[in-house]
């Protein structure tokens, strides 16, 4: 046990690291004979939530979690940035802003995928960088990944990290099956720690929850023995329910952090309860540093009642599902997977998908590890070559760019000829010759896309904006629009953000707005007028306002929903008129009207279940009429453009 | 000056909007009955509501306003023994003060000769010159015509361009126009005579040397059957688009000798004309040299009435109601206290950015007003009220009273932001720039404010955030979904 009595001594608070430096900070984690605590909101909100817990429950908390002593609160990172904007309608950066005023003492941690940053594809080198320069100004602790442990696809990161005087916390992914040795694994730590030097936590990153406690126990034991004074920051998921098992096990064979987060909300893919890992390993005489027990709880009870709310986006299937063992979806993807499921009706197919498919496909693409952006390769593939029938057909650029190596190198062995020969095509070895190479992306120019964003705001862009929209561009920039119609929406309640079937006639509520200035709104009658937009009267503050919602035309001319089933879309295709094949967002049109396209061009670019897929012209001849353009949502069916053919 | 006392018992109020409830309360406080008239755009308007009776005189817009015969038809109708005309529309007409007269109907203000000549900007200049007051240079009315223009020529050669082209019957800094050259005078002159001649019915215009930017300071008289003229202080008008006031203040900050004679030359000039009743005599003032000169007397009761009041405690109307009974002004010299500072801003449905455009046709969703210590309202408008097409787009007088000019300020920065008004744009973020405004601040403008000061017009216009909020609960409601979190 540790010798300190107080608590709050043995914490490290943000000032700490500004003041004395990363050194410092991670000499007295090593000094501490105990461990810490690292609680993973933000995996938890993604895992288990679908990454919906809005910044009104996170403020709520905000007051015990800053009182209960971890050593860092995980609140950005993994796909948060991109849903905080798409779904929460909050400035990533401006949440953190906000809630690092709530929680002053407390380090704030982020999860960055390396290259692919936030997002699901690479970024430009000098954009990873003023990402990096953004965050790192609220961010203390920066864990990064790459989905094939490729060194090189996370150096920008870890150089900006340093620079910025944050701990780096690089991470080896881990997974399962006869390549996953704890030699790999140790050489591994040892390729990182030449490129970083000592002053880093490594995480041993178990995004699906992989392995036995005992397993687990062994890696921290082999990484140890080699680098006796590495800390290790173990990272899991309760997906098959046995991560306080491996938290246990991590602990007493050295790990010096561990993640967990708040009992309230937690439930089957995400982090494990704090309070259960605490008991535990207090009972096998483990410390936990810096931790005040009774603000763990009463965060819990702050929490608790705020769970109906999110109802909705809890799994559709609830229970531990220890056949993650099989398919190693990572916690992460877990749900969102089963509510791709229940949206594109293939739910009754997901054991065979899991359960056969997936482990296969993982198999053949080399056994590497699942989790962004390989997850979505690997589960975009699985699905098709189900629902297709056959494998490997119309497979994801994605795909096909990683096995021309743009990702990286594959870590252990190459997919087999037959893989390449079903993507490619009978041409497959001469692409394979003469492609295969590892990707350097171009700079952009960020004065250029500066004002780009600018003429698509209509007004100047903060540095900050830029940098999100350098992320997710058209997202970014609905946001940014919505952010000026609707104000700081982050301020209401899930009660009221995430209602359904309307307020109740005489319903109140009192709403602060991003002032602190509190506002009754009454909810009063409503009308309709002739072209079917609503006026609301709401009372605000004692007076009465009408309130007018503009509802959209639907079928509007040109752009007709049709019932058309694959077939017909594919024979209209063929036939110069380009229908959506599936639903999702136009991410880049690539022709404009009028111009001459030929058999085989790329159209444009549809983005669905993070993928982009191209969508390529089967006619030679001239663009006659775009009906869509980038940012637009498209459905199955809906026009696209039409080709008269030559 | 003999004169017989005669009590009036029910007033009719020929004018529409908030004078005609200005007007109306104090006719109620003295416990007489207030007969209103309206055209029909004006029918649901406040004043309608709130007077004892109300008389539809046609379907307007204006004419029947100006219509002598159906007001006095309005008034034997419903017994009126008085007729308060306000400001605007007939309130300078001496036709219509005679047509009272005649009909044996009191009209609370001048008699006809009064301001006929007064009303006459040529005839008033003799009549003030004779009095020994300065007055601007000018022409006398300039025929229709080559005569006219080459006496305009001649005028402008000799003091130089610019010049200004009134309306002789003009006021209301309504028929002023600048002319910069011999060209733009050939393409004003027809111009000013035809607006002169829609505005006050009289296309006589004349022309006037150009002051570079003085400052606008009136002084408020009143005089009674027996002889007795008192004045009741200044006004300072200087903030004005296009001769329009916007803001007035009492006193105007001017040194006491200079506001002295200022004094004496207001209560000579009236005493000159045979002046009855409350007027105000409005001069020029080099602001440099605080040098002054007689620009005109208006023979009605000012818009700005309110700042007067807010600083004696005198009750204009009342006064003006006493005067027309026949009776004697009563109040000591020592009542008529000028100490501390009042502001009036106008708080007009306009849009300062886009040169005051009325934005008119628009209904005020929400209308709240700020109250407390030293705020007078003096407003048409009301939740749900439409800011009408035809007619001023003013929708509430503000005056504000400090103890001095420091407390005034801030005094009429706190009440501007205790306004709430959703629907049309206002002055009122316009004003609260004008308050930011160090010159301002420091009493440092003159008529040329706006010009020197377009900084006045940069302000944000920032929704309220609650409204923003507002519209997404409205839409979650509406779509029984937020289609923003899905």
């Amino acid at each position: 046990m540790n010798k300190s009595t107080n608590p709050l001594d043995e914490r490290i608070a943000p000032g700490e690291l500004q003041d004395q430096g990363v050194h410092y900070v991670l000499d007295k984690i090593r000094a501490q004979r105990g461990y810490f605590i690292t609680n993973t909101e933000r995996d938890l909100s993604q895992s288990d939530f679908k990454n919906r817990i809005m910044p009104h429950t996170q403020l709520l908390a905000a007051k015990p979690r800053n009182d209960a002593g971890y050593l860092s609160i995980e609140i950005t990172g993994g796909a948060s940035v991109h849903v905080d904007m798409l779904r929460k309608q909050i400035n990533p950066l401006e949440k953190l802003e906000v809630l690092s005023q709530g929680m002053p003492d407390t380090m704030f941690q982020t999860l960055c995928r390396g290259i692919n940053l936030f997002g699901y594809r690479p970024y430009p080198e000098n954009v990873i960088r003023a990402t990096v320069q953004s965050f790192a100004r609220y961010v203390h602790v920066w864990r990064v990944f790459d989905f094939l442990n490729h060194i090189p696809n996370m150096i920008p990161v870890f150089e900006e990290v340093k620079k910025a005087g944050r701990i780096l916390e690089p991470s080896i992914c881990f997974s399962t099956g006869k390549e996953h040795t704890d030699e790999y694994y140790v050489n591994k730590v040892g390729q990182i720690l030449e490129v970083t030097g000592e002053d880093i936590v490594l995480c041993i990153k178990n995004h699906a929850g992989l392995g036995t406690p005992k397993r687990i126990g062994e890696l921290v034991e082999a990484i140890l023995q080699k680098y006796p004074d590495l800390i290790i920051h173990y990272h899991g998921h309760n997906t098959d329910g046995a991560d306080i098992g491996r938290v246990v096990y991590a602990v007493r064979k050295g790990a010096k952090i561990v993640d967990a987060s708040d009992h309230a909300f937690t439930g089957f893919y995400g982090p494990p309860p704090i309070l259960t890992v605490l008991d535990l390993l207090d009972d096998y005489g483990y410390h936990a540093a810096g931790i005040d027990r009774q603000a763990v709880i009463a965060t819990s009870n702050v929490l608790r009642p705020e769970r109906e709310y999110y109802k909705d986006f809890e799994s559709q299937f609830l229970g531990f599902d220890p056949s993650v063992q099989i398919h190693k979806l990572p916690g992460g993807a877990t749900g969102s997977s089963f509510e791709q499921a229940v949206k594109g009706d293939f739910l009754h197919r997901m054991p065979e998908i899991l359960q056969n498919e997936l482990p296969r496909v993982q198999l053949d693409l080399g056994n590497w590890w699942s989790v962004t952006p390989g997850s979505q390769i690997l589960w975009t593939t699985a699905v098709n070559n189900v629902l297709k029938g056959t494998r490997y057909k119309d497979v994801s650029d994605d795909l096909k760019n990683l096995l021309l190596g743009r990702y990286g190198e594959f870590p252990f062995y190459r997919p087999a000829d037959e893989i390449y020969a079903a993507v490619f095509g009978p041409g497959w070895k001469e692409i394979v010759e003469c492609d295969t190479c590892y990707q350097k992306i171009e700079d952009v120019d960020l004065d250029v896309e500066k004002k780009v964003l600018e003429h698509r705001l209509g007004r100047a862009a903060t540095d900050d904006e830029l940098v999100l929209y350098l992320q997710h561009p058209n997202d970014a920039v609905d946001f940014f629009k919505f952010e000026a119609k609707y104000g700081k929406t982050w301020v209401l309640s899930p009660k009221i953000w995430f209602r359904k079937g309307g307020f109740g006639l005489g319903e109140k509520f009192e709403v602060p707005d991003v002032f602190g200035r509190l506002h009754s709104i009454e909810i009063g009658p409503q009308r309709r007028t002739k072209s079917g937009d609503a006026t609301t009267y709401l009372i605000i503050d004692h007076h009465q306002e009408p309130i007018i919602t503009e509802m959209e035309q639907e079928d509007a001319p040109g752009r007709k929903k049709a019932v058309l089933s694959l077939k017909e879309i594919e024979a209209a295709a063929k036939a110069g008129e380009f229908r959506s094949q599936i639903t999702g967002t136009v991410n880049e049109v690539c022709v404009t009207e009028g111009e001459e396209v030929s058999v085989g061009q790329v159209l444009l670019v549809l983005e669905a279940m993070k993928m982009l897929n191209n969508v390529t012209s089967e006619v030679a001849g001239k663009v006659t009429e775009l009906f869509v353009s980038a940012g637009d949502k498209v459905a199955v069916g809906d026009a696209l453009l039409n080709i008269s053919k030559a | 000056m003999g004169v017989k006392e005669r009590k009036i018992k029910k007033v009719l109020i020929a004018n529409r909007g908030e004078i005609a409830l200005r007007i109306m309360r104090t006719v109620q406080e003295l416990g007489l009955d207030a007969v209103v008239i309206y055209e029909k755009p004006d029918r649901e308007a406040y004043y309608v509501r709130l007077a004892n009776d109300a008389i539809l005189i046609g379907d307007g817009p204006r004419r029947d306003y100006l219509d002598i015969d159906k007001i006095i038809w309005a008034a034997k109708k419903t017994n009126a023994d008085a007729i308060h005309p306000g400001y605007g529309f007939l309130a300078e007409n001496a036709d219509f003060s005679a047509a009272c007269e005649k009909a044996g109907i009191t009209f609370i203000g001048p008699p006809p000769q009064v301001i006929r000549d007064l009303g006459n900007k040529v005839v008033a200049r003799q009549i003030v010159g004779k009095a020994g007051i300065p007055f601007i240079p000018g022409t006398g009315d300039l025929v229709r015509g080559s005569a006219g223009i080459n006496d305009a020529f001649a005028f402008a050669k000799k003091y130089g361009y610019p010049v200004m082209l009134k309306a002789s019957s003009g006021g209301g800094g309504r028929g002023i126009r600048k002319v910069v050259d011999e060209a733009d005078l050939i393409v004003q002159l027809p111009l000013a005579r035809a607006e002169a001649l829609s505005a006050f019915n009289d296309e006589s215009i004349y022309m006037e040397k150009f002051i570079e930017s003085p400052r606008h300071v009136e002084i408020q008289i009143l005089a009674d059957h027996h002889g007795n003229i008192i004045h009741l202080g200044s006004r300072d008008c200087s903030i004005q688009r296009r001769h329009q006031k916007l803001l007035e203040i009492a006193p105007a900050d001017l040194p006491a000798d200079v506001l002295n004679a200022m004094y004496d030359c207001a209560i000579k000039a009236s005493r000159e004309s045979g002046y009855i009743n409350a007027g105000t005599v409005e001069f020029l003032v080099n602001a440099a040299t605080n040098e002054f000169w007689f620009m005109e007397m208006n023979t009605r009761l000012q818009v700005e009435h309110t700042v007067t009041e807010e600083l004696t405690g005198i009750d204009i109307v009342r006064e003006q109601i006493r005067i027309a009974e026949g009776q004697a002004l009563n109040i000591p010299e020592n009542r008529v206290t000028l100490l501390g500072k009042a502001i009036q801003v106008r708080i007009n449905a306009e849009d300062p950015k886009n040169n005051f455009m009325p934005d008119g046709g628009k209904r005020v969703e929400v209308y709240r007003s700020p109250g407390g210590p030293g705020v007078r309202l003096d407003g048409a408008v009301y939740q749900g009220f439409k800011v009408p097409t035809d007619y001023d787009s003013l929708l509430v007088k503000m005056t504000i009273r400090g103890f001095n000019w420091e407390q005034t300020l801030q005094r009429l920065k706190r009440a501007l932001n205790g306004f709430l008004i959703v629907g049309p744009k206002t002055t009122i973020p316009f004003y609260l720039a004008i308050c930011d405004d160090l010159d301002f601040q420091l009493g440092r403008f003159d008529t040329g404010y706006l010009e020197t000061h377009p900084e006045v017009f940069n302000y944000p216009e920032p929704e309220r955030e609650v409204a923003k909020l507002a519209k997404l609960i409205a839409e979650i409601h509406t779509k029984k979904v937020n289609p923003y979190a899905v």
